[in-house]
């Protein structure tokens, strides 16, 4: 198993080898954490290359209290795999995850701990860390407080002014870091996802779960995401309450102002940090990680809204190109002078489905129509679908082969050798649903049917699931949301620039940044207003 | 347009097996060379083995050029396309604009070597202006100057895309193809689903590992795509009468790794079956059906530049149809499969009528199945 150096420059702290086993009654808490060596100064820096029996590698920097006593220090570090997790603003950078446990404390035991964690979504693969969890979450009953019990809803209930990031208060910190803690939880469903946690955790020991393995992958899937979550949060709130006790037991020793700092610090990471987590916690829908495809429809009024339609779904291949995310055009029906009147793209990788399902509803542009001599202004609209790509066969609707009705798409004249052509679209309608799909961009008929069926396969899936929604009160809501018809956002070029959204109100002034793909403001703002909403009832 | 020389040569008894039938080989598309070919003599004067082209995509990245010298010309190469419109579609059913713009895209795929980091087809020519340095130079399987010389023959001289790039993507397959040898089309990718279907079927088993017969190959679609359905024995022998077809199939079969699978054979229909009779368990075929006074008004990448051997079917345009039915009498095996691709109704029900009154104890299940436009396009049926 893993077993590591650690080696100090400042020679006070000795050197740790353990393995997994030890660290079991050793460790009470793991915190999994990401550091960014960059954001410390004054502090020692070692960089530490691990390579764990799981052949997974961790690359982090251990940053530990400099000018602490050698208690402080006997650190152990344990880390898991690295891994990539996606942020709507964040830039590709390096995450790892560990645990980092160090030894001191009244409770015998302390832990610094690197916050920048960006994973609240991501499920952990290791079979060592759902283990971890696991050992934890049979310990986390206790409700966790600091040493003069202070606990979360008592941080709270103090109503400590939560000042700026700048004012170096803890208080502010510690209050600020508890609310964003109280919105993640609530975005996460926090009542509800402890129930369902534990009715899967039931699940999960009964004998004969196995017996169906494709449910039972399911059911344990589901409950390992569920339980990385929420010991997320209960490793950051563990990591609050342990540096408020830092803070006190610093003042009551009358340590150095120095180390004082370090926790104020420490603080401020987490509270910079807990505003990250809390974006995170709002992709944490059933098929948000999925890839997705985004469709644009022209709304009436002929070439200038095709026009809109063409920049609209332009917007789309540019955001997603600025995520990294991969794009095919499937489908695509050119206007007849300028623009599309419709159009499907592909968009390929990890929370497509999350980000872009904020962008469904009917999309309105105002400006002096570049085709309209008269230079008058114009109104038009083009309308968005989001459709989900679910990436396991489970939840697929089963097609029947007979139910289909497959035609050559735009075909004229005689067709066979009379005709040489590279266009083999096809259209392929599902009989019993009338759902049907189009591709053309394929280079043989075969492969634009095999593309023209994914396509129709998600669609018909996504019927089957709005219309189980439809009997889950729960999912009432949302449903409404991804209907044609309403309004989100309004795109004015003229006579003043504008574009806002309808349903947030949220606004920015430059249109053609936003027409370029920066839409994360948007969506974001768009994700966090449904979700707090939701909370509401 | 020269009048026909099959109508000429056309052959008025349908028993005949072996028919003398007159071809032309496309060395390139401004002139064609009648060749005859005696259906007696079991070797082709003319037999020679040729070096087919290699496909643009599988050719090396040798040549280069600057991002500003590219984007001239897809500037030039899209107004050109732009200016197309639907002229072409009213002239005779040819490409419109929107299609040439797709296949300038698939042309960048195939002649660019990384032409998803530089230029990416997808994007509108600000995108790659913006983000791309001026004085990259990007790497190409062909001249800048072949690119407009390529580019103007599509669209000019109505030169197939197919032979501008040397390949064509049928199925999953991407076959190389060049001047003298049928593009294969769309339609006639259903014929192995055809086959897919028949071979699936329980009572068919045997037919996995029987041998099968693809009469006119051409590019060896047909034959390449129905040896990777048959089992551990089952083998396709193609056949076709044009050199060049015999060695664009044999480069194709050789690059799908099918030599043990696919025979290909250099003869008239089954000419080159002579000792097969009555052992074959398959036999497909795309052969002429477009009725001599047809070739004249073809769209101009057909007629001008595709072999006319590959699509003149005689008078009514069921001379190898026939002659090929009649065979598939004698040359299949008891519950062998036969599927034909027609022109279209009416040939189906000529060949329906013609296989009830001519073949009827032979011939069982015949039946007409539609194509994805929804034209009756294939004859089937089983050997009784």
């Amino acid at each position: 198993m893993s077993s590591l150096i650690y080696k100090r420059l400042g020679a006070k702290s000795l050197l740790l080898s353990q393995n997994r086993r030890t660290q079991g009654h050793l460790v009470p808490f793991i915190f999994s954490s990401l550091s960014e060596s960059h954001e410390y100064h004054g502090s020692i820096q070692n960089r530490l290359v691990l390579a764990s029996g799981l052949s997974s590698f961790l690359h982090t920097t251990v940053e530990s209290l400099s000018g602490s006593n050698p208690d402080h220090s006997n650190s152990s570090f344990y880390g898991t795999q690295s891994r990539h997790s996606l942020h709507a603003d964040s830039k590709d950078g390096f995450c790892a995850s560990g645990y980092f446990v160090s030894r001191r404390n009244i409770s015998g035991f302390c832990s610094t701990l690197h916050p920048n964690v960006r994973s609240l979504t991501v499920s952990y693969q290791s079979v060592v860390t759902s283990r971890w969890f696991r050992l934890v979450g049979t310990q986390a009953a206790v409700e966790p407080s600091t040493s003069d019990e202070l606990t979360m809803d008592r941080i709270v209930a103090n109503q400590w002014t939560i000042l700026d990031e700048n004012e170096n208060d803890w208080k502010s910190h510690a209050a600020a870091i508890a609310q964003s803690i109280q919105v993640i939880k609530r975005r996460l469903q926090w009542k509800k996802l402890m129930v369902r946690l534990d009715l899967l955790s039931v699940q999960l020991t009964k004998p004969d779960l196995w017996e169906d393995p494709v449910h039972a992958g399911k059911i344990s899937r589901e409950h390992g995401s569920l339980l990385c979550k929420m010991k997320e949060v209960k490793a950051f709130e563990q990591e609050l309450l342990e540096h408020i006790d830092l803070i006190k037991l610093a003042r009551e020793e009358n340590d150095t102002e120095l180390e004082l700092q370090e926790s104020l610090k420490a603080l401020l990471r987490m509270r910079r940090d807990s505003k990250a987590k809390e974006l995170e916690a709002l992709l944490t829908g059933e098929q948000d990680s999925f890839s997705c495809y985004i469709e644009v429809q022209a709304g009436a009024g002929g070439t200038e809204s095709m026009d809109w339609a063409a920049m609209v779904m332009q917007m789309y291949k540019s955001w997603a190109q600025r995520h990294g995310y991969g794009v095919i055009v499937v489908d695509e029906m050119p206007g007849e002078i300028a623009g599309i009147k419709r159009a499907t793209i592909k968009v390929e990788g990890e929370y497509a489905f999350g980000y872009a399902k904020a962008e469904v509803g009917v999309h309105r542009l105002v400006r002096i129509s570049p085709f309209d001599s008269g230079k008058r202004r114009h109104t038009s609209f083009a309308a968005v679908a989001v459709i989900p790509i679910s990436g396991d066969g489970s939840t697929c609707v089963q097609i029947n082969e007979s139910d289909l009705r497959i035609e050559r798409f735009r075909s004229g004249g005689a067709g066979g050798q009379h005709a040489n052509t590279t266009d083999s679209a096809v259209r392929i309608v599902h009989i019993p649903t009338g759902v049907t799909a189009t591709c053309q961009n394929e280079r043989s008929q075969h492969q634009n049917k095999a593309s023209a069926m994914a396509v129709l396969q998600s669609r018909v899936d996504q019927l089957e699931m709005a219309r189980q929604a439809q009997m889950n009160a729960q999912h009432t809501q949302s449903l409404t949301d991804i209907t044609w018809g309403s309004q989100i956002r309004s795109y004015v070029l003229h006579p003043y620039r504008m574009v806002k959204d309808l349903r947030t109100n949220y606004e920015v002034s430059n249109p053609d940044s936003v027409l370029e793909g920066d839409l994360d403001g948007f969506i974001l703002s768009y994700l966090s207003s449904c979700l707090d909403r939701d909370e509401d009832d | 347009m020269r009048p026909s020389l099959a109508r000429v040569y056309r052959i008025k008894s349908f028993t005949l097996i072996f028919q003398h039938k007159p071809s032309f080989v496309a060395a390139n598309h401004h002139q064609r060379t009648p060749i005859y070919f005696s259906s007696l003599s079991s070797s082709c004067p003319n037999l020679q083995i040729r070096k087919p082209q290699t496909p643009l995509f599988l050719r090396a990245a040798s040549y280069s050029a600057t991002l500003p010298d590219l984007k001239k010309w897809h500037q030039w190469a899209t107004s050109l396309a732009s200016s197309v419109g639907s002229t072409l579609v009213d002239l005779d059913n040819g490409p419109d604009s929107t299609l040439l713009l797709r296949e300038l895209n698939w042309l960048i795929q195939d002649s660019f070597q990384d032409h998803h980091n530089s230029f990416i087809p997808q994007l509108p020519t600000t995108e790659f202006t913006r983000t791309r340095v001026d004085s990259q130079v990007v790497k190409l399987r062909v001249g800048l100057d072949e690119l407009y010389r390529l580019w103007r023959q599509r669209v000019e001289e109505r030169r197939p895309f197919q032979y501008i790039v040397g390949c064509e993507h049928w199925r999953d397959l991407v076959l190389s193809v060049e001047d003298g040898v049928l593009v294969p089309r769309p339609e006639t990718e259903l014929i192995v689903d055809l086959v897919s279907n028949v071979l699936l079927k329980e009572s068919n088993r045997g037919l996995r590992d029987g041998l099968w017969a693809d009469l006119g190959t051409g590019s060896g679609a047909l034959a390449i795509a129905i040896g990777r359905l048959l089992g551990k024995h089952g083998r396709v022998i193609a056949t076709d009468l044009s050199p060049v077809a015999v060695a664009v199939a044999t480069f194709n079969v050789q690059r799908y790794a099918l030599q043990d699978v696919v025979d290909v054979r250099q003869g008239s229909w089954f000419e080159p079956l002579k000792d097969l009779e009555g052992k074959l368990g398959g036999i497909i075929s795309n052969p002429p059906y477009i009725p001599s006074n047809h070739i004249s008004g073809l769209q101009a990448e057909v007629g001008r530049h595709e072999p006319r051997l590959a699509l003149d079917g005689g008078f009514n345009g069921m001379d190898d149809l026939l002659h090929i039915c009649n065979g598939a009498a004698s040359f299949l095996k008891p519950a062998g499969f036969f599927a034909f691709e027609t022109n279209g109704l009416e040939q189906c029900k000529f060949l329906v009528d013609y296989m009830d009154r001519n073949i009827k104890g032979s011939i069982c299940n015949v039946s007409i199945v539609s194509d994805f436009a929804g034209i009756p396009r294939f004859v089937t049926g089983f050997r009784q």
